[in-house]
Parts: structure tokens; C-alpha cells; sequence
């Protein structure tokens, strides 16, 4: 049963069906290979609701609508501007400060496609007249995009939390560690590119217009502060905080920036909408998946097969980093956590590891694959937004997949990265 | 979202009354979208509001989100096939000769448009037993089953969607991803 539904899966997926598709289908031959018969599909709808239900998800369409105000708003250009104004005139200024400037808006938005559109959109063409090759800025600008995935807000990571019944704020909370550890890498090598190139640096600003940038920025940098020291003081829930942003950004771009107008506030929920949605179908979809599978025992076969029991704990994380990572390669980060955390959901119980380490590992492997060809889901979204052909965009990635790779495989060896924040804040 | 959506993000490709009738739908299908989400926020905000600042939670406040994310989605999965927007893995099909993309766009459109009509069906059934079962939500004393009467709707018009795409695709000499958008059109504002 279990090949029969995985090959099944695979061809659909990897045919361009819309990716509801191969997991309903794949469940309802679940169904059927159980029940034998049409009877009992109401109850697949059942566990499609049951998936939707969990009331922490709400923080999902609340988080992509702070964001999705905020692209079209102008908290990202202050958030550049001020970031730009004290990193711009180091060799290699203009890279860290992209590379910055994606991490705060990650803290900011939580979405990697909003990321590279806010951030990337407008630096990519400052950094080609600085003399950076092509190559190397949509490189830079996919993988510190990436940076998003683990500085919450994260939707990976709520998705993540309701599946396997983790503590979203542990989550988010963790994720932080390991991102900076990241911007502080990707710098390092975007220093050591401007360095070996001879990029000429930008010159450098003066403390009165740095003052000026960072108090144009105020405003904006206010919603880490909701969301890490909301969750991080216990004030907030995930969802809670995800209102407060709403509201506050509401407030920053319609009665203090006045940069979008009452129509535009249509538009946005509209969009908003559209992408909740269909999200929340895969997320429905994924469930009954899930329940499909654990039902069959399906995880405990597959897991006995590659004899994941006599691995140890460092083992069974490498083996998911690997699982995580190859799948994003191909698939959508969200279809991939829908379908694999269910099946290792098991053994991480039992070799006892720390479900939120487990978290921030999967979440990290996400972001590695979304940006490694040959089809990781970022790649693609540059192509879209730049207009850049493939080879171009995926022509820097590499140095990249190795600073990732690199931060792994320290996260398997010092979980400490991960934990630490989250100990000294939860424990 | 593309020009043409920007001039007209209703109009519809079908022929005389029904494209009256399908435009009219992805009206009511987006003032949904907006409506929920806008509704959805307000209600959020308002509970975290009323909990920190005047020690009162909304005692509705969760049910209505579970009613509105319900309402969200499956309005959305039909106006995000009219507008193709489900998200795909499309790197093998778009490496294909134009005649197979053509057959296999068929496909694709009639398989999901099958399962689309499955599941609708399958949900009427959950609706009849929820029904039967004569739930409440407890705050607001409402049927539980009232809850998931978009669900049937949302997948048959999501069906029709794709069943019109396959069609279309049948009929005409381009391509489509959906009955609104050719296949290749460049978006110009990425949307996240």
C-alpha cells in the first residue's frame, strides 16, 4: 500500500498536477486500500476539516496580511535605507546590508517571497551599478531571503507546530539563533567576494543622516519587537502577535506613512485570501494525508526499512535533514512538512529528541532546498520576479549551499545555536 | 496580478448568459475572499484587544475564526483556479513540447476536476451526518453543520473551473492554465 501511494504521489506531483491533487489522491487510495469501499469518504472530509481547525493557524493568514500590507507599503525602504546607512561603506557594504536588510524584514514579514520582493526588488539594481555580478547578487538575495524561514515570524514553522503539536513561540524563539549565525556567514562571504573582486565600496554616511534613517526606521522596527519580545516576555500567543502586527501595520501604512489608501485595503485582503487559501487546502489536504498514513502504519514500516532505530539521535537527524532537504529540492517547503513530519513524527519520539531542535533543523533544511536546483521553489520565484533565465539565477548559488550545509551540520553537532535563546527565555 | 486582471479581474471567457453568470461568481467568490479576511482580522484584533486592555475575551471570537478560515479557503480554491493560481511543480511540464503540454494540461484539468467533484460529493455526505448528529458550536449555539456548507460549493465551483479548463484547453489553439490565464503571460507585480 505504502509504495503504491508514494509512487502514485511522485508521478502526480512531478506531472504538474496542482499539489492538492497528489495528496488527496494518494489519500483516497489510502481509503480505499483500508475500507475497501466508497462508504467511508465522508470521513476523509472529516480529517480535512480537522486540519483547518487548529485555531493557531489563524496566525497564518494574519502574518501573510501584515506582509502582504507592508510590500506595498514603505516600511521595507526605511528598513533598507537605515541598514544601508551604517554597513553601506565596508568592503562589501552593499552585500551585508542586503543580506541584513532581508533578515530584519524576515523579522518583519515572515515570508521569503515577500522578502525578495520588498528587499531584493529594490537592491538588486544598486548592487549591479556597485559592480557586483549578476551571479552573485540573485544568489545572495535568494538564499539571505531564506533567512526569513527561521527568523519569526515563520509560517514553515506554524504549520510545523500544529502538526507535531510543538510550542509555535519555542519555535519561533529558536529559529533565531541559527539565522543570525547565517547573516553573520553570509557577510563573512559576501565581505570576502567584495574583497577578492575589488567591489569599490559605497561612501560612507555621516552620523546626522544615520540618526535620520534610523528614526524613519523606528516605526517598522517596532514589529520585532511585538513579535519576538511579544512571544519571547509570554505576553502573546503566535496568533495574538500576528493580530498586533496586523493592526500595527495597518497603522504605520494607512494613518502615519499614508502610503496605501482605503481601496487598496480590497486588494490586499483579496490577496491575502487567495494565498490562505491555498494554503489551507494543502494544509486540509495534508492532514487526511497524515492520518491516512499513520493509520496504515506507514511511517513505522518505512522508518524499520531504512533502519532508523539502531541510528542513534544524531543519526535520525541526519537522516530527516537529509529527507527535508531532498524534498525541497523538488517540492513546496509546506507540501513537504505536510507530508514528511508525520512520517518521522514517530521515531523522533522515539529516540526522545527535542521536538522544537527538530523544528528549527527541518525548518533550515526547508530554506537550504527551496533555494538548491534543480527545483527549489525560490529559484522560481526569482525567475519570476527579475526575469533572469535559470542558469543565471542558480549560477552563485553554490558558495551559498555550502555556508547552509556548513550551519547543519553544526546544528546537529551544538543544538546549543537553536536552544539557547530558548532555554534562557522557556525554561 | 496581471493586466488583464487589473482592467477586469471578473471578466469572464464564456459565451452570453453563462459568462454573466460565471462573472457574477468571481464577484461573489473575491468579496468573500476580502470580506473573511478583513472580518477575520477585526475579530482577531478586537479579542487580543479586549483581552489586554479590557480584561474581556470575545467568547465567540474562536468559532467565528473556524467559520471564516472555512468560508476563506473554499472560496479561494475556486477563484485561485479561475485566476491558476494553485501552486504546481511545473519544471518537468513546462520542459515538454507544446502538443504534450496541450494533452497533458487536459489531463491535469479533468483529473483534478474529477477529484473536485469527488470530494464535493464526499462532503455532502459529512454534512448529512454532522447534521444527523445535531451539534451546536457552544458559544454560539449555531448547527455545526452550517459551518461547512461552503465546502461542497467551493469544491464544485473549483471543479467546474477545471472542467471549463479542460475544455477550453479541448477547443482553443493556445494553451491556458485556467479559463482566465494563457499560459506564459508574464506576471508583472509578483504578488507573495
Amino acid at each position: 500500500m505504502a509504495t503504491t501511494i508514494f509512487i502514485i504521489m511522485i508521478v502526480l506531483l512531478l506531472l504538474g498536477f496542482p499539489m492538492m491533487i497528489p495528496l488527496l489522491v494518494a489519500t483516497f487510495v489510502g481509503f480505499m486500500f483500508m475500507f475497501g469501499n466508497l462508504g467511508q469518504m465522508d470521513f476523509m472530509v472529516q480529517q480535512m476539516m480537522a486540519g483547518i481547525r487548529p485555531a493557531s493557524l489563524i496566525a497564518v493568514p494574519m502574518f501573510i496580511l501584515a506582509a502582504d500590507i507592508m510590500t506595498r507599503g514603505q516600511s521595507a525602504s526605511r528598513l533598507i535605507d537605515m541598514v544601508m546607512r551604517f554597513m553601506g561603506h565596508i568592503k562589501g557594504g552593499l552585500a551585508v546590508s542586503t543580506a541584513a536588510a532581508c533578515t530584519l524584514f524576515g523579522a518583519v514579514s515572515g515570508s521569503t517571497q515577500a522578502t525578495v520582493v520588498a528587499v531584493g526588488s529594490p537592491l538588486r539594481p544598486r548592487m549591479l551599478k556597485a559592480g557586483y555580478k549578476d551571479s552573485f547578487v540573485l544568489a545572495l538575495i535568494i538564499n539571505a531571503s531564506d533567512i526569513a524561514f527561521l527568523i519569526p515570524p515563520s509560517i514553515g514553522m506554524i504549520i510545523y507546530g500544529v502538526i507535531s503539536s510543538t510550542s509555535i513561540s519555542e519555535l519561533f524563539i529558536a529559529g533565531i539563533g541559527p539565522g543570525l549565525l547565517l547573516l553573520l556567514l553570509f557577510s563573512a562571504y559576501s565581505v570576502a567576494y567584495a574583497t577578492i573582486n575589488n567591489v569599490p565600496t559605497e561612501p560612507k554616511a555621516s552620523w546626522s543622516e544615520r540618526a535620520q534613517a534610523v528614526k524613519n526606521a523606528l516605526w517598522p522596527l517596532g514589529f520585532p519587537v511585538i513579535i519576538v519580545g511579544g512571544i519571547y516576555g509570554g505576553i502573546f500567543s503566535p496568533t495574538e502577535a500576528a493580530a498586533v502586527c496586523v493592526l500595527y501595520a495597518f497603522v504605520l501604512e494607512f494613518l502615519v506613512f499614508r502610503s496605501l489608501n482605503l481601496p487598496d485595503i480590497y486588494r490586499i485582503a483579496k490577496s491575502t485570501g487567495l494565498i490562505t487559501a491555498v494554503v489551507f487546502i494543502l494544509v486540509g489536504a495534508g492532514a487526511a494525508f497524515s492520518w491516512v498514513i499513520s493509520f496504515a502504519q506507514v511511517p513505522q514500516a518505512i522508518l524499520a526499512a531504512v533502519g532508523i532505530s539502531e541510528m542513534g539521535p544524531k543519526g535520525v537527524l541526519a537522516v530527516i535533514s537529509i529527507a527535508f532537504f531532498v524534498g525541497c529540492m523538488f517540492v513546496d517547503p509546506i507540501v513537504v512538512i505536510l507530508i514528511l513530519v508525520p512520517i518521522f513524527a514517530p521515531v523522533v519520539e522515539t529516540v526522545g529528541l527535542d521536538p522544537v531542535l527538530v523544528g528549527v533543523i527541518i525548518t533550515l533544511q526547508v530554506a537550504i532546498g527551496s533555494a538548491t536546483p534543480p527545483f527549489g521553489c525560490d529559484i522560481f520565484t526569482a525567475i519570476a520576479i527579475f526575469k533572469r533565465p535559470y542558469i543565471d539565477v542558480i549560477r552563485g548559488i553554490f558558495p551559498f549551499t555550502v555556508i547552509l550545509f556548513a550551519v547543519s551540520v553544526a546544528l546537529i553537532f551544538f543544538p546549543q545555536i537553536a536552544l539557547f535563546l530558548r532555554d534562557l527565555a522557556f525554561r | 496580478m496581471d493586466e488583464t486582471t487589473e482592467n477586469n479581474p471578473h471578466e469572464s471567457s464564456l459565451p452570453g448568459v453563462l459568462g454573466v453568470i460565471d462573472s457574477a461568481i468571481s464577484r461573489v467568490e473575491s468579496v468573500l475572499l476580502a470580506a473573511g479576511v478583513l472580518m477575520m482580522a477585526v475579530n482577531t484584533i478586537a479579542n487580543v484587544v479586549g483581552r489586554y486592555v479590557f480584561q474581556y475575551s470575545l467568547f465567540f471570537s474562536e468559532e467565528l475564526n473556524r467559520i471564516l478560515i472555512i468560508l476563506i479557503t473554499f472560496a479561494g480554491i475556486s477563484y485561485a483556479a479561475r485566476q491558476g493560481r494553485h501552486i504546481r511543480m511545473s519544471a518537468i511540464y513546462d520542459a515538454l513540447p507544446p502538443p504534450a503540454r496541450k494533452g497533458f494540461m487536459v489531463l491535469i484539468a479533468a483529473v483534478t476536476a474529477l477529484c473536485m467533484f469527488a470530494l464535493c460529493y464526499f462532503s455532502i455526505g459529512y454534512i448529512n451526518k454532522v447534521a444527523t448528529s445535531g451539534r451546536v458550536l457552544p458559544a454560539l449555539q449555531l448547527p455545526v453543520y452550517w459551518i461547512f456548507l461552503w465546502v461542497p460549493v467551493g469544491f464544485f465551483m473549483t471543479g467546474l473551473q477545471y472542467s471549463l479548463t479542460a475544455i477550453k484547453n479541448i477547443v482553443s489553439k493556445d494553451i491556458y492554465l485556467s479559463t482566465r490565464v494563457l499560459e506564459g503571460y508574464d506576471n508583472d507585480e509578483q504578488e507573495i
